[in-house]
């Protein structure tokens, strides 16, 4: 055996810690080792050719390289050694970084866990055996999960590349939050200018698939060869036969409408039968069978029936229809919630009706709103004064702690159009005015210009005024003038910062990816694969992995439109070979693997053995430690190869005779 | 760690202390304080200073003295900075030190304190005096040592002062009838000494606590129950430290858990509006907001109303952190009492009584009420006082 181990300094983020001289000292010594050496950045060019040169010169037949995390570099360092005509699996990583040199300040005792750390590889690489990637064909189809702009603007990207998209919304329209939106910041383009041409695209496009009032319910598969359940609820009307003509809204036997329209929020009232918004796409109303009539009591008059006419697209006894896609690759762009301002219970929202939340705000500033754009109070006065409090839900360990990024810019766009409309005096109360993007801090001072009013200081109550004017109380300290304020006014707007969504969890475990510790999605590299999964073939786009607003999402949307691309035009996806296999005359047949496999990637033959498909094998190794006989194995993880990394680890305690010490994760 | 031993000095090696590095100086805290209106240095503006190393500043303004521990600034700091459990009471103990001379009222409270065990200064030996006049038996342990379940830790007010013990008798009442196995301590008995460490005399809070302690491991119990808010922060954050491992209950929330048994026992109907005010201890340090509020509403005829302020956003009485000993001071000073800017509130709400569950609040709100004037159209009465009441034949 002529082993190689190449010590990566890493800067100093390892050599600052662990005493590289001595570790390669160290390593050189060890049996079965022909050299050993350390280089200031391993990844670089020169640090990759440094390996590639020993394994001609010194015929080198096993590499190690101690350096950062296997999820950064293994895929460098293996192809560095397959390039030197050598198995790319004959090489083998330390992760001295993550684990040693970035969680310990003791440098020995760093050192000496390091040394333990490489012995351990040094015996383990010597049961290598040379291993081959498998290609499979993937499929040119790809779903987007969520019609907000985030999927709208990932969908048209792909299918104007000529690739067939499955485009799924759980509403009856797609257009998701931005439809809301009155202007966007700092630009004030109207939200539903730009936005509208956008989903006639969509709907228009001979390379898009729309599926509204539709869910995904199973996931199977893998990269590339990925099939997907998607269940489409009964919405009572034929899409294909509805013209969107609106007549059956007018003729409902519900002369007023009754049911809060949850498009503006509650503040406008909808029939059973509904369109979401005018510009809703596709053109195609629904039925809301808690509220219909004909559902509750089957006697209705059915005048929609009526004025529909030949066109005959009202159907009461419609089912939800199941339709199975194949994909290569998904893209979640499943967006956010607005956090419940009732959450905070000294702000007052649903107690005091003229506590709104920016969102509502949006739909009164809205021209197609409950009010026609009037920004009026519950009762219909003009407000004189309003109070914007920020970081609503924000920025807070009793609810979120992150900054939602978006809540200074469209309160001072909500400031704004406010003012235009109303003339009321506007009060920020903040904690930070965060303006970072492009042509922001410019629309700050703009609005400041206007007259708008900062208080520096988080809001701390609303209250009623109490001397039976209706005004509400907003308390809180002015931190630049280092008195507490007491201002009152009509209305208060709660910036409510962005959560995910209710379900986020039950959609991350359909999709089999993590989510940080916000509750986010999680991606792959917070800076280098930012749309990225740890789940191959799938990828992130918008609000789903974090609050951010429309310029980052389309951007996001883009890159997450181009992965996918990557990955279906390349045709083939090559596998890893770390998967299980059965040993098959050894299996019994006890079938004890079959449920224990995350990926159903079991199954039980004939010959009444267990079957390993080594396509949808992620190889995480549970059926290899369940199996009672033995007898599943698994590519990179066998037995002799895992025994020996412990002994190997655990051989100085062994020499020493004192008690076994074991440092961080084996 | 016992927070006990924390100081100004050591603060930042403790995770406390770091947090203190993590304000963002949003001022939620001095904006949400009852006094941050009349304080020189509000929280907000007392950790900008001492992260400017400017404290000396701090402690020669009486700021300190307004901070009636209420919890409120700790509640809603986005930061979670504790406040009122550690940074309040180490700036307020530096504060009277440099004050000329300690206000006249508390430095008697104090006194009284160390050398009779409760703050009005009255005889230790007369402390189970009420016990005669509750109208059922009450074991006292010192008499009959046998194990009891309970262990009801009456505290100070609720044994001397008359509307005090109209409490303690309403408790026992109510002990007698649910079957409750208690005891009470009696003339062994000292005051918990939560206000003693609140208001900056942690020598007279360890002694106090060094005592108790002692009489409590003469006895054989399972809980402690006690209906001092303010002696059951000192037994749930204190005592540990000190090796206090019994179960530990303050009697509203100990009395919601019987409703069950409770509810058939009340069968005379009160007929009136109640609101109930939530004190600091109780609700924002324990949460403890729906089971006194489930309690009064299982009462015949109770019509439960709110005040603006509740729950977790009420408004303190002003007894809390030496406060009820710094009534004349802060008169002197010109401040607005807390007790009176309460009642309004609970007045305004239309309701016949305001209902409590400390004995601080009591006298406190009677007071206030007779100040403004609503004496004639609202009643204090602890909700045990209430259930009591209902439960008669």
């Amino acid at each position: 055996m002529r082993t190689g181990v190449y010590v990566c300094h890493c800067g100093t983020n390892i050599a600052g810690t662990i005493d590289v001289h001595a570790l390669i000292g160290y390593a050189g010594s060890l049996p079965g080792v022909a050299l050993a050496r350390e280089y200031k950045y391993m990844c670089s060019d020169p640090g990759q050719e440094l390996i590639r040169q020993d394994i001609c010169d010194y015929k080198l037949d096993r590499v190690v390289v101690a350096a950062c995390s296997p999820h950064l570099h293994e895929k460098t360092f293996r192809q560095a050694v397959e390039q030197a005509g050598l198995n790319p699996f004959y090489c083998h990583m330390v992760n001295l970084r993550e684990h040693d040199s970035w969680v310990h300040a003791d440098k020995p005792a760093a050192t000496e866990k390091a040394m333990d750390l490489v012995r351990a590889a040094v015996r383990r690489v010597k049961w290598h055996v040379p291993l081959e990637r498998r290609q499979v064909p993937v499929h040119a189809e790809v779903l987007v999960v969520g019609g907000g702009i985030a999927g709208i603007d990932a969908a048209l990207t792909l299918a104007n590349a000529g690739k067939h998209v499955y485009l799924v919304e759980r509403e009856p329209t797609i257009g998701g939050h931005m439809a809301q939106f009155d202007k966007t910041f700092p630009t004030l383009d109207c939200a539903a200018c730009i936005l509208t041409p956008k989903m006639t695209a969509v709907k228009a496009h001979r390379n898009i698939t729309l599926w509204t009032y539709s869910e995904v319910r199973q996931v199977e598969g893998y990269v590339g060869n990925y099939s997907v359940t998607v269940r489409r609820k009964p919405r009572y009307v034929i899409e294909k036969l509805c013209v969107g003509c609106l007549e059956c809204i007018q003729a409902c036997v519900y002369k007023q409408a009754k049911v809060p329209d949850p498009f503006n929020l509650g503040l406008s009232k909808r029939k059973p039968v509904y369109i979401p918004f005018p510009q809703a796409v596709p053109q195609v109303v629904a039925i809301d069978p808690e509220t219909c009539i004909e559902f509750k009591s089957g006697k209705c008059k059915k005048t929609c029936v009526e004025v529909c006419a030949e066109r005959n697209a009202i159907d009461f006894k419609q089912q939800a229809e199941i339709q199975t896609i194949q994909v290569g690759a998904i893209i979640l762009a499943t967006g956010f919630d607005v956090f419940d301002g009732a959450r905070i219970p000294y702000y007052g929202y649903g107690l005091y009706p003229n506590v709104y939340t920016a969102l509502e705000i949006e739909r009164l500033v809205n021209a197609s709103g409950p009010t026609g754009g009037e920004v009026v109070l519950r009762d219909g006065r003009k407000p004189a004064s309003v109070g914007i409090v920020h970081c609503v839900g924000s920025r807070d360990l009793h609810t979120n702690r992150y900054c939602s990024r978006v809540c200074c810019m469209y309160s001072l766009k909500l400031a704004h159009l406010i003012k235009e409309k109303t003339g009321a005096d506007v009060y920020n109360f903040y904690i930070d005015i965060r303006a970072p993007g492009k042509a922001f801090e410019e629309f700050y001072n703009r609005v400041a210009e206007e007259g708008v009013v900062f208080v520096r200081g988080k809001a701390a109550d609303v209250y009623p005024a109490g001397n039976g004017d209706g005004r509400l109380i907003v308390q809180a300290e002015d931190t630049l003038l280092g008195m507490i304020r007491k201002i009152p006014v009509d209305m208060v707007v709660l910036a409510t910062g962005l959560e995910p969504r209710a379900d986020a969890n039950d959609v991350r475990r359909l999709f089999n990816i993590g989510c940080s510790g916000d509750g986010f999605f999680l991606e792959r590299h917070p800076k280098l694969a930012p749309v990225n999964t740890f789940a191959d073939g799938i990828f992130l786009a918008g609000c789903c992995q974090g609050p951010k607003d429309i310029p980052d999402t389309v951007a996001q949307s883009g890159a997450a439109a181009a992965q996918a691309l990557a990955l279906i035009d390349a045709g083939v996806v090559e596998l890893e070979p770390n998967t299980a296999h059965v040993l098959e005359d050894a299996c019994s047949g006890c079938k004890t693997c079959l449920p224990l496999c995350p990926y159903s990637a079991i199954s039980f033959v004939e010959e009444k053995k267990a079957r390993i498909n080594e396509v949808l094998c992620k190889g995480c190794g549970t059926c290899v430690a369940a199996c009672p006989s033995g007898s599943i194995r698994q590519n990179l993880f066998e037995d002799e190869e895992i025994f020996e990394e412990i002994d190997g680890l655990l051989a100085s305690a062994a020499v020493g005779g004192g008690p076994v010490r074991i440092q961080g994760d084996l | 760690m016992g927070t006990c031993e924390v100081t100004l000095e050591s603060l930042p090696r403790y995770p406390e202390g770091k947090e203190i590095l993590t304000c963002i100086q949003c001022g939620a805290c001095s904006g949400t304080c009852p006094y941050g209106e009349v304080m020189d240095y509000p929280p907000r503006r007392m950790i900008a200073m001492m992260r400017a190393g400017m404290l000396e500043k701090v402690f020669t303004s009486d700021s300190l003295l307004a901070c009636v521990a209420c919890y409120a600034c700790m509640a809603k700091c986005p930061r979670g900075i504790r406040l009122t459990e550690i940074l309040l009471p180490l700036m307020k103990e530096q504060t009277l030190t440099h004050l000329p001379e300690l206000p006249g009222e508390l430095q008697k409270a104090l006194q009284n304190t160390l050398r009779y065990g409760n703050p009005m200064g009255e005889p230790s030996r007369k402390r189970a005096a009420w016990v005669k006049t509750a109208g059922v038996p009450i074991r006292i342990l010192a008499e009959d040592p046998r194990p009891a379940d309970a262990l009801w830790f009456v505290e100070c007010y609720t044994s001397f002062y008359p509307r005090g013990q109209d409490n303690s008798r309403a408790t026992a009442r109510l002990f007698h009838r649910l079957g409750i196995d208690f005891a009470i301590l009696g003339n062994e008995e000292k005051c918990a000494g939560e206000c003693g460490r609140l208001t900056w005399e942690p020598g007279l809070f360890e002694t106090l606590m060094d005592y108790n302690m002692a009489v409590f491991q003469k006895y054989r119990f399972n809980r402690l129950v006690t209906s001092c808010p303010h002696a059951h922060n000192a037994f749930k954050n204190r005592y540990p430290a000190l090796g206090f491992n019994w179960g530990l209950e303050h009697t509203t929330p100990f009395l919601a858990k019987y409703l069950d048994r409770l509810k058939p026992l009340l069968a005379r109907k009160l007929d009136c509006t109640v609101t109930y005010h939530d004190s600091c201890c109780l609700g924002r340090q324990n949460e403890f907001y729906e089971a006194p509020r489930q309690l009064l509403q299982a009462i015949p005829g109770v019509k439960l109303v709110e005040m603006v302020h509740n729950r977790m956003n009420a408004i303190c009485c002003g007894g809390g952190g030496g406060g009820m000993w710094l009534d004349t001071y802060f008169k002197a000073k010109g401040y607005e009492r807390l007790s009176e800017r309460r009642v309004r509130e609970a007045v305004a709400t239309g309701a016949d009584v305001l209902a409590v569950s400390c004995p601080y609040e009591v006298s406190r709100f009677e007071d206030a009420l007779k100040v403004a004037g609503y004496d004639k159209q609202m009643v204090v009465r602890d909700v045990t006082e209430l259930l009591a009441e209902a439960m008669e034949d």
